[in-house]
């Protein structure tokens, strides 16, 4: 599992101790690693903090060092994931871009992420949903504000639910996550820009600015 | 937790014998003869299997499927350990064997509904209005089906997954799809996943009586990658015009 970049994004420890700072880090790392994979193979329901203890190689006490509880455990991995893919969006974000070229490279980054590190994919689009639809709302709602704040996109006549086209990625997303194709979520870019434009340029365009019926 | 005393066999007399109570309204469908003396053994067996897979949703719509126990399942059918383990292996093949039955009379809504004869894009309306009405009848079982889904395991979400494509495949071979849409891969999981991604939400919000008030942006969000803007909106307005025509019969 490739988590490196995920304690980057961790608050920063205000000790001078280096080596034990970064054993901590990689700790917890290690333990959202093993939630992530558990839950890819048993449900959230059906994970036990035996199942993420053993996982992680760590002993029970370290983990309730970390986390009060599994469920605690678990969001702590949907941020962490979530803030990953929004970082990885980030890095390849440049002010000049129209709205399609600038979802077409976060899509591509974001999907990339998603293709290495599946568990935490399945965890955030088919888990999240059911154990805590709150953080689903939450970064909904962040998307669609990128959309219109950041990229200026103004909601089309039609009618067309943006919060809708969120919920026709995850949809997409997730169904390949469960036929187990992870793999091939990087072939899903067209797609993805042609749901978020939607929206706001209409079937013609999206169509169109996608890259799609041409 | 499993109280002790859920765990005492019912008497081997209750076998095939009519359960105590009411069966609830929502699970109606289920009310199928019961197993009486001089009946065929097939249908005595059938009958069993109805009342077990009647009683899975029940004890799942009361308790949540992880703390639900096979002990419980029997208590709710007035059936026995023997005759369980008879028609299911365990709890999760009894639990998977009610939702297909769910889904499948679901699907049989569905399918009549977008039979009828009409324009394509008013049999997309009607089906998913069949859909929605299915599921806010009976919220017990929307719950059940959809939130409960995600805890019993990879079979389950399997076989949703495998319903939720049938659904959307019927839709990807009409003929009326416009040319242009035939371009876009995966259509009909973008089609569909607009309905079932909301319908999910608000399943597990607890708003499934709200769901046939939705039908005229579920029926716009459905057809407009099929078919333009132009005739989503336009069956949008149908749809409008029998959500009021509804509100007022009631």
């Amino acid at each position: 599992m490739q988590q490196q970049s995920e304690a980057a994004t961790q608050p920063g420890v205000l000790t001078p101790t280096v080596p034990w700072d970064i054993g901590e880090r990689s700790q917890r790392q290690r333990i959202l690693g093993a939630m992530a994979s558990s839950t890819a193979e048993k449900t959230f329901a059906g994970t036990t903090i035996a199942d993420i203890v053993g996982h992680a190689s760590i002993s029970r006490a370290t983990f309730y060092k970390h986390f009060a509880n599994k469920r605690e455990c678990f969001d702590a991995t949907v941020e962490s994931f979530l803030s990953e893919l929004w970082q990885a969006a980030a890095e390849v974000r440049s002010t000049d871009d129209l709205p399609a070229e600038a979802i077409r490279k976060a899509a591509t980054a974001g999907l990339q992420r998603m293709a290495k590190k599946p568990a935490h994919a399945k965890l955030v689009l088919i888990e999240a949903p059911s154990v805590n639809p709150a953080i689903v709302r939450s970064y909904r709602d962040a998307l669609i504000d990128v959309l219109e704040r950041e990229l200026n996109l103004e909601r089309a006549t039609n009618g067309a639910d943006p919060g809708i086209a969120v919920g026709r990625a995850k949809v997409l997303l997730a169904d390949f996550l469960a036929a187990d194709r992870a793999k091939e979520l990087p072939s899903l870019v067209p797609e993805i820009v042609y749901i978020a434009l939607l929206p706001y340029v209409g079937q013609e365009a999206a169509l169109q600015q996608a890259g799609l019926g041409a | 937790m499993i109280a002790p005393t859920d765990l005492e066999l019912p008497e081997p007399g209750r076998d095939g014998g009519a359960p105590e109570g009411e069966v609830p309204a929502d699970l109606r469908r289920w009310q199928l003869p019961r197993g009486r003396h001089g009946l065929p053994r097939e249908l005595v067996d059938q009958s069993q299997r109805e009342r077990l897979l009647a009683s899975v949703i029940r004890v799942t719509a009361a308790k949540g499927y992880r703390a639900s126990s096979v002990a419980d399942i029997l208590k709710e059918a007035g059936v026995g350990r023997e005759t369980f383990y008879r028609h299911f292996k365990d709890k999760e093949d009894c639990f998977v064997a009610a939702n297909d039955a769910l889904l499948g009379d679901l699907e049989s809504q569905v399918a009549t509904a977008y039979e009828e004869p009409g324009a394509w894009p008013a049999r997309v309306r009607q089906g998913l209005a069949a859909a929605l009405d299915w599921l806010a009848a009976e919220p017990d079982l929307a719950r059940v089906m959809m939130a409960e889904m995600g805890t019993v395991g990879p079979i389950a979400s399997s076989r949703f997954r495998e319903t939720f494509r049938r659904f959307t495949s019927v839709l990807d071979d009409s003929s009326e799809v416009v040319p242009k849409a035939r371009e876009i891969p995966n259509l009909a999981l973008i089609a569909g996943g607009a309905v079932f991604a909301r319908v999910y939400e608000e399943v597990t919000l607890g708003n499934v009586e709200k769901l046939p008030q939705m039908l005229p942006q579920l029926t716009f969000e459905l057809l407009l990658p099929y078919v333009g803007e132009e005739a989503a909106a336009s069956e949008r307005q149908a749809a409008e015009k029998e959500v009021t025509r509804k509100a007022g019969a009631q």
